[in-house]
């Protein structure tokens, strides 16, 4: 007689089933039984999301102004909901908007978003320019307008500032035969971009050690040039002129003249090779944004304290930095507008940037004339006056307009600098093939 | 699409003794088998392995070429900062284990249990519409997820689901691969012959699946579970949407706010990843033996 | 035979009548739902599958393709301007696209058949009788565990463009100029293709040895009686009993390689992943979508690259099904 599969079958009942039905039994309950407990008050406490990403440093230690905030206002409670990723923040965020549901009552963004914020989104936003106590001269007029919709509502308050300065090498400098105290670097180049490359720049690279160079990054100096400029990829009324406008031609021009000098070593910022080009002291020069000398700080290492530098950049320009938003959608505007407008003082961007690890820079330019602000020295940086460096040039950037597609734009832009980088092309072929991808990212 | 399911190779009946074996196992793997499996074995681990030595150390460590290649004195520091993730008095890490735990947990019980339901169907049974609808099932899991993501966001924001586990259970309890999967597999390892004893003996097909099948599709369900389980551990994209880091996260949502700024911890990153990945490997290494044990029972006894 | 394979044409239950009445009408009743269960349990085994597929899976595919006919920005995905093909045409004409696509393919290739090879052949030695087999079932699950940015990392270390990558490193040690990895377009090619396979083989592999498990032993036993050696058992037992988790692995790969998103994006690192290269040159349409989608907002378009990337599914499933055909034919 042949074994019968089923009672054989019934002896040996597959254990994962037995698990399996106690699971599935788990889940069903967990579906069942939780309640929302969503951001409704309980109590009398209002609670208000704050939404973030990378190190805003409101809760950081040493910091803690939600924790202030809260023993002032003992009906609020605060909790942030930060994503360290950028691009991962943004794709949560922007389904959040776009579904009308689940945005926090406070939406953080980096200024690369601040064309779509303004335009395409600005309708999701309060205009925060009404709120008690916010005064537009209080901020970086270049702050101050790209936060701003077209209609003149203020979507966005400025949380920090990118005032780029340049962070130079001591010790390649030296090697190279140039001078090394701030001052003296900073006559090198006068007040002109195209001194700094092509008199600093040739001349360093005529006596660099072998496998250094001038520049981290060609896009890195394009941006800072662009950057520089009273008009950028829009003009006031929102009209696309990064073809034509003859500064971005200007910057593009500079770059392809520091690439064809053999200034920059053709990968891109942010990278593990980046990265390691601070570590390997590969570098001589970086067009730094003040936050940036976070990267310069931690890549290099500590063996390397003192090495670096800071001086004043040819042109005062402007790199990143944040805005606070208050969503429409919440349930709490009042409340969280009054939290932004508390964060984005004076007082609280100053707790910020003299925070250990953290140090963004004001974009409240009335925090400048704080010690705290003004005597602010790196000891990494040999002891660099970064406070006073970075408030004289953020008072000066030009407060250029921005439009819907600008980060995108930049992305291109910089992709083109490595294309003349990387794929050695020309800068007209490479000029020609960034328009022609701007087009295609731009269009409908 | 039958063209997807030749006719079985090989010509099959229910062996009258156990046979122990799978392919080939009479034989004893020789000292070249050996070399090759460790040389793989270490390739597999590397990365793994630079990953703990990464979080032992420091950003600036990490940035130095040659990378290190020996730990450092860093783990219990950045281990530190990976548990203080949302500052110090912030949620802990272990609900978001726990969530991790239910999500994947239930996700990867109902893959396997209706892949195996429908993967039995296809493979075994006729009925309307079969071959165009598996056709369909497999070129759906080509439709990339990257753009699901924002239909689905709106489902669940209309369910007010935002939050909540379910939000990122339910859209993952089957898949087109798992169903996939089990039809080709139960196609060729279940001899027809097998099921219509189980008929002839009176079974209708609710116990000829218990008794029967089941017990064929063993090693493939623990297979199939694996894999479930650490695709479903290691998700982010929907996750990092339907939930938050201060409401309910599972460990990839929890811990996608270390490491950040405008300057990128990579050693306190790396420490996360060894707090995601090295309980998984644990659990594959504990239960293995039972896993293993599903797989290697094989199908063909009884 | 319509119903199921599984229905023994020599047992037509309740057809004979009984002696007795009520014996006659349980057996009449037995049969009713006999039929009941042949004709309708294959929909109830496929129903909870469908019912879950219909609202997670099916649902967000339609909604994509009636996102890919119309003008629509991702922030505002209410307010969408009809444009019929538009989309599709406008790809026509987009670099990128055809870019991504092409590299889709040479990556997909580059990846997967050394990929399944490989994992064939580790299979069939992981199926001898060894000492340490769980640990190396673990350790062959490791890369497919561990995390994702964890092996972008590592490979971004690899693959550096100066001395002190370890590819260029062992390039040196043969005397050949060290590589600009992540610049070229081959070099970056081969670079993701490497990523892809250190993540899969293994996955593949497992699936292999689930399939070879189900092998009777018997077959090689009589194979062995017949004198092969182990080669010829793995190619002439193995190898076509595996034939339909080949067929699944080669079908799943092929759909995976479309869908490559993961490791290109983290090749790249914060800068340049969203790009695939700074000339696309490891932009794979998975990407581009995700790069549509997400980050220049234009979600009709992806939408459109979505759906023909879901195209060329079917028509690679279709195409496998035609070969498969004419190889049984031929056999």
């Amino acid at each position: 007689m042949r074994p019968s599969p089923l009672r054989s079958g019934s002896r040996r009942r597959p254990r994962v089933l037995a698990a399996a039905s106690a699971a599935v039994l788990l889940a069903a309950g967990l579906l069942t039984g939780c309640g929302s407990s969503d951001t409704a008050s309980s109590g009398g406490t209002v609670t208000l999301k704050v939404g973030d990403f990378g190190t805003f440093g409101y809760n950081a230690k040493g910091a803690n102004l939600f924790a202030a905030y809260m023993k002032l206002h003992p009906d609020i409670k605060i909790v942030e909901d930060n994503n360290a990723n950028e691009q991962n923040y943004w794709n949560a965020t922007q389904a959040h908007l776009a579904a009308g549901s689940g945005a926090d009552d406070i939406q953080a963004f980096d200024v690369s978003r601040m064309g779509q914020v303004t335009t395409t989104l600005a309708s999701r936003f309060t205009d925060l320019s009404k709120v008690p106590g916010v005064a537009k001269a209080d901020w970086a007029p270049v702050k101050w307008s790209q936060g701003t919709a077209r209609s003149g509502a203020v979507v966005g308050l400025g949380t920090d500032l990118g005032p780029e300065a340049v962070c130079y090498n001591t010790k390649l400098f030296k090697a190279a035969g140039l001078p090394t105290s701030p001052a003296a670097v900073a006559k090198l180049w006068g007040g002109s971009w195209d001194t700094f490359v092509n008199t600093v720049g040739t001349a360093y690279q005529q006596h660099a050690p072998h496998g250094t160079y001038f520049l981290d990054s060609g896009e890195g100096l394009f941006n800072s040039v662009v950057g520089s400029g009273a008009t950028q990829y829009y003009d006031a009324s929102g009209k696309a002129v990064y073809a034509s406008n003859p500064s971005v031609k200007a910057a593009w021009k500079l770059a392809s003249q520091a690439v064809a000098a053999g200034e920059t070593p053709g990968i891109a910022q942010f990278s593990t090779q980046w990265a390691s080009g601070f570590a390997n002291n590969s570098f001589a020069t970086t067009i730094c944004p003040a936050w940036q000398m976070a990267n310069i700080v931690n890549d290099s290492g500590k063996k390397n304290a003192g090495v670096w530098n800071v001086a004043t950049a040819p042109q005062a320009s402007d790199w990143g930095g944040s805005y606070l938003t208050v969503p429409a959608q919440g349930h709490h505007v009042k409340q969280a507008q009054a939290l932004v407008q508390w964060l984005t003082r004076a007082q609280q961007e100053i707790t910020v940037f003299s925070t250990p690890d953290v140090g963004n820079f004001p974009s409240n330019v009335t925090a400048y004339a704080d010690p705290r602000v003004s005597g602010a020295k790196n000891a990494f940086l040999s002891g660099a006056p970064i406070g006073k460096i970075f408030s004289a040039a953020a008072r000066r950037i030009p407060a250029a307009p921005i439009g819907q597609y600008d980060g995108v734009i930049r992305n291109d832009m910089g992709n083109g600098v490595l294309l003349m980088e990387q794929k050695h092309e020309s800068a007209s072929a490479a000029w020609k093939a960034t328009l022609q991808q701007i087009t295609t990212d731009t269009t409908g | 699409m039958t063209a997807l399911t030749p006719p079985a190779a090989v010509p099959r009946r229910p062996s009258r003794r156990p046979v122990t074996g799978g392919a080939g196992r009479q034989h004893h793997g020789g000292p070249v088998t050996y070399l090759i499996l460790i040389v793989v074995a270490l390739a597999s681990l590397f990365p793994l392995y630079f990953s703990v030595v990464a979080a032992s150390t420091s950003q600036s460590r990490i940035a130095q070429s040659p990378p290190p290649l020996v730990p450092g004195a860093n783990l219990l520091a950045n281990l530190r900062a990976v548990w203080d993730y949302n500052g110090p008095g912030g949620h802990t890490l272990g609900l978001a284990m726990v969530n991790s735990v239910i999500v994947a947990a239930a996700v990867t019980v109902s893959t396997v249990l209706f892949s195996t339901f429908a993967g039995f169907a296809f493979a075994k049974l006729r009925f309307t519409g079969r071959n165009a609808l598996m056709v369909f099932v497999v070129a759906t899991i080509a439709v990339p997820p990257q753009l699901s993501v924002l239909p689905l966001f709106r489902i669940i924001a209309g369910l007010h689901w935002t939050d909540q586990l379910q939000s990122v259970i339910l859209p993952s309890l089957v898949t087109a691969f798992g169903v996939f999967f089990m039809r080709q597999y139960l196609s060729s390892a279940l001899p027809t012959e097998l099921l219509e004893a189980a008929r002839m003996d009176g079974a209708n097909s609710w116990r000829t699946v218990w008794h029967v099948v089941f017990p064929v599709a063993r090693p493939a369900m623990a297979v199939l579970g694996m894999l479930t389980f650490v695709q479903a551990w290691n998700d982010f994209l929907w996750p990092l949407i339907a939930l938050t880091p201060s409401g309910n996260p599972t460990l990839q949502v929890a811990l996608a706010s270390i490491g950040g700024g405008y300057d990128i911890n990579e050693s306190v990153i790396m420490a996360g990843a060894v707090v995601t990945t090295v309980p998984l490997l644990i659990a594959f290494a504990v239960f293995g033996k039972q896993i293993v044990g599903g797989v290697m029972q094989g199908a063909v006894k009884g | 035979m319509t119903a199921s394979t599984t229905a023994s044409p020599t047992r037509p239950p309740g057809a004979a009548p009984g002696p007795d009445g009520a014996e006659a009408r349980r057996r009449a009743r037995r049969g009713r739902l006999y039929r009941l269960d042949v004709k309708g349990s294959p929909y109830l085994f496929i129903l909870p599958f469908f019912l879950l597929f219909a609202a997670f899976g099916i649902f967000p595919l339609l909604y994509t393709g009636w996102m890919s006919l119309h003008s629509v920005s991702t922030l505002t995905p209410d307010q969408s301007t009809w444009t019929g093909l538009g989309n599709y045409t406008m790809l026509g004409h987009d670099p990128v696209f055809w870019k991504s696509l092409r590299n889709t393919v040479t990556i997909g290739l580059l990846s997967s058949v050394p990929q399944l090879a490989i994992a064939l052949g580790l299979a069939h030695l992981l199926n001898y009788r060894l000492r340490g087999r769980l640990f190396f079932r673990v350790a062959l699950l490791a890369p497919y565990a561990t995390s994702v940015a964890a092996a972008a990392l590592i490979f971004q270390f690899i693959f550096q463009q100066n001395n002190a990558g370890f590819a260029n490193w062992v390039l040196h040690l043969v005397g050949v100029h060290p590589v600009g990895w992540e610049a070229g377009t081959w070099s970056s090619q081969l670079a993701v293709a490497t990523i892809v396979m250190w993540r899969w083989t293994g996955y593949n592999t497992l699936i292999y040895l689930a399939a070879m498990q189900a092998v009777p032993g018997e077959l090689y036993e009589a194979a062995a009686l017949d004198g092969t050696n182990r080669w010829q058992q793995f190619r002439y037992v193995t190898v076509p009993a595996l034939r339909p988790t080949i067929v699944f692995t080669v079908v799943v790969s092929a759909i995976g390689s479309l869908q490559l998103f993961g490791e290109p994006y983290l090749f790249g690192g914060s800068g340049q992943g969203i790009n695939g290269g700074p000339d696309n040159q490891y932009s794979t349409l998975a990407l581009y979508v995700y790069r549509l989608a997400f980050n220049s907002e234009h979600l009709g378009r992806a939408a459109a690259v979505a759906w023909v990337i879901f195209l060329i599914a079917v028509v690679v499933g279709a195409v496998n099904a035609v070969v498969v055909r004419r190889l049984r034919k031929s056999a």
